[in-house]
């Protein structure tokens, strides 16, 4: 700090110019990276590149999209939510339970997952703004308890997809134009939820919560009641994700989605949405859940043992976590660089 | 000396009483020296996790990738054992692989300033990755007898090696964290690090070392592990961290970091312990027994809202100067 007060005025300017190019190079850094990726991989394997092979990959990044897109909302307020998956898992098989004992059951059925996976996501709510338990071991803890729930109300069954109503099953393979339904869906979905983060006073207070929760109080906020929207949004869009999920893998078990918590926070981290809050956005995590898919199916095609994966994902959240924290501080060096820029002029 | 121990300890010393109770009053089986003894096996490895998990989490800290350490500590040792390295020969060098992923850990979060959940998550996927690479997805289970000694052998009586052994790690820790200028120095960081490194502390050195430390114990609990289960492979103790968190939070350790005690998390996991035992012998399927360590969990963090709540209901009720109760 001493140091930065004695460096010279002329320093200031590009300084600001470098932290907003960082700032904005953080959402097309992961463009940036994607292209890369495909290229690498076009390039080792031509089969990459294929219309089928692309289709298959934003298909699979599809409903991980809305999954990332969740969690970001959840990091967007400063908090964290580790039990998306068990929350996918547990509004997926009560739904296609209730779907197989009622066969002539039509499109209000989608209401169900939404309400189960709102209902759950309150609970973490509740218990994070409400009860002021680190969002880590209540979402820890709800995860257990919602899995463990799904156990015990399914009795060691699975639900085949001969027993699901036939719409659901069609649902992965429509297409409308040639882009599967699942897809525009996800998009769809990320493209409001970016407008409404952007636009409504209600997406700015999250972000203003996330940034600095005592000022947002003092400012007048109604930081518990926007914490616990925040989650029950989560919890809504979990319980879409895990139908779709189901739709998609056809057979719903119990594990339905296990191990989900874990890659949706790494696209979310990827994406450049900050674990630190008050940052990021969902059509960066969006894109974070392409990475993902795209490293997935170029290890397949290069033919590198599945567990690579993991590695590549832990390390790449890390990766991610260290630029945030290289680009916050340049940031944090520009805002002060202009404050005095504005001291100098006025 | 029971003047000195904290409320929230001895309720954890009546609720294992009451599991204990609640136990064999379920199931024939649970009144038995042998089969007590033997049960204390369940937590060991787990329980040796938790220690470490304490000191950081009394930082103010997380680390969340510890069972994946324990899962490269396991991989590890079963290359020793291939290699036919003797166990004194191989036990130093996996502990110190395993501190080093630890400070690997610590560096990231105290020097590069990164958030401790972050990179944790993250190092839970690479280092267990790191683990299936080293291996290989078979797993190994042709383990030199002397490396399953710890983790299989009774050390006097009916009592397991390995029980022992972690009563030492948690007198250790414990002697660690109460007595020494190091732990003390813990418990001030996590309570406030500005005016900790104000002071003269090197937070950054201090977190380092705790993390190391915790890394270390996992290589410990990696010994264990391979005794107990003859096994090693990269998803050894895959979902173990809700125990161990959960341990460490029943205990009593703040999650915030700065208070809290060993003793605290010794006593949670002998609760935890009792209670899994008890709902094993009782025939309580393992997700009920899931459902039940979650709700344990938030309960162990809702303590302090609830106390407050119980302290306000007496307030009302006696309309007396309130004591605190904690």
């Amino acid at each position: 700090m001493r140091l930065e007060s004695q460096a010279p005025r002329g320093d200031d300017a590009t300084r600001r110019g470098l932290g907003q190019l960082a700032l904005r190079f953080r959402v097309s850094g992961v463009v940036l990276f994607l292209v890369l990726l495909c290229v690498a991989f076009a390039l080792l394997r031509p089969a990459f590149m294929t219309p089928g092979n692309l289709n298959a990959i934003i298909s699979n990044a599809a409903i991980l999209a809305i999954v990332a897109a969740a969690q970001a909302v959840v990091l967007i307020t400063r908090n964290l939510d580790v039990s998306v998956g068990s929350m996918m898992g547990f509004a997926a098989y009560l739904t296609a339970d209730f779907a197989a004992h009622h066969p002539g059951v039509g499109g209000a059925l989608l209401l169900m997952p939404l309400l189960i996976g709102g209902a759950l996501g309150a609970i973490n709510g509740l218990l994070v703004a409400y009860g002021q338990v680190s969002p880590l071991i209540a979402t820890l803890g709800t995860m257990s308890i919602y899995r463990g729930l799904t156990y015990v109300y399914a009795h060691g069954q699975e639900i085949t997809s001969s027993r699901l109503p036939h719409w659901m099953n069609e649902l992965p393979d429509m297409r409308i134009a040639g882009v599967p339904v699942l897809v525009l869906i996800a998009a769809a979905l990320v493209c409001l939820l970016a407008a409404f983060l952007n636009f409504y006073s209600l997406g700015r207070r999250m972000y203003a919560i996330g940034s600095n929760v005592s000022a947002s109080a003092f400012f007048g906020l109604r930081t518990k009641r926007i914490v616990l929207f925040a989650y029950t949004l989560g919890g809504v869009l979990c319980g879409l994700a895990g139908f779709l999920y189901a739709a998609r893998v056809g057979t719903v078990t119990v594990v339905l989605a296990s191990g989900w918590e874990l890659t949706s926070l790494a696209a979310a981290v990827i994406g450049g949405v900050s674990v630190a809050g008050g940052s990021g956005n969902v059509i960066g995590a969006a894109l974070g859940a392409v990475v993902l898919a795209t490293i997935d199916n170029g290890l397949v095609l290069l033919g590198i043992p599945e567990f690579w994966r993991m590695f590549v994902q832990g390390s790449a959240i890390v990766l991610a976590a260290t630029a945030d924290v290289l680009i916050a501080t340049q940031v944090r060096h520009s805002l002060r660089a202009r404050r005095r820029l504005a001291r100098t002029w006025s | 000396m029971i003047r000195r121990l904290p409320q929230w300890d001895l309720t954890l010393i009546a609720l294992t009483i009451a599991a204990g109770a609640w136990s064999a009053y379920l199931s024939p089986y649970y009144l038995n020296i042998d089969q007590i003894a033997e049960s204390t096996r369940q937590f060991v490895y787990p329980g040796i996790l938790a220690l470490g998990l304490a000191v950081v989490v009394i930082l103010g800290e997380i680390d969340i990738s510890l069972a994946s350490t324990l899962a490269f500590g396991a991989v590890l040792f079963s290359k020793f054992s291939a290699f036919g390295a003797p166990l004194w020969v191989a036990t130093p060098l996996v502990v110190a692989a395993c501190a080093a992923l630890g400070a690997l850990n610590g560096v990231l979060v105290a020097r590069l300033g990164l958030p401790s959940l972050a990179v944790t998550l993250g190092t839970m996927g690479a280092f267990r990755g790191l683990a299936f690479i080293l291996g290989s997805e078979m797993g190994y289970t042709d383990f030199n007898d002397r490396y399953l000694f710890v983790g299989s052998e009774q050390a006097f009586g009916p009592v397991p090696a390995s029980f022992v052994l972690f009563l030492a790690v948690a007198i250790g820790i414990g002697a660690l964290t109460h007595w020494t200028v190091f732990g003390r120095r813990c418990y001030a960081i996590g309570l406030n690090k500005e005016a900790s490194w104000a002071a003269g502390i090197d937070v950054a050195r201090l977190k380092t070392q705790a993390y190391a430390l915790a890394g270390a114990l996992a290589g410990v609990a990696a010994l264990v592990w391979i005794g107990q289960y003859g096994s090693a492979r990269g998803d050894n103790a895959d979902g173990a961290i809700l125990f161990v968190v959960t341990a460490v939070v029943l205990g009593g350790v703040d999650i915030n970091g700065g208070r809290g005690g060993i003793l605290g998390v010794v006593l949670a996991l002998f609760l935890l312990g009792t209670m899994r035992n008890g709902m094993g012998l009782a025939n309580v399927p393992g997700p009920t027994q899931t459902i039940v360590l979650g709700a344990l969990l938030i309960v162990g963090v809702l303590r302090p809202v609830i106390v407050q709540g119980l302290a306000r209901v007496r307030r009302l009720a006696f309309s007396q100067p309130a004591v605190s109760s904690d």
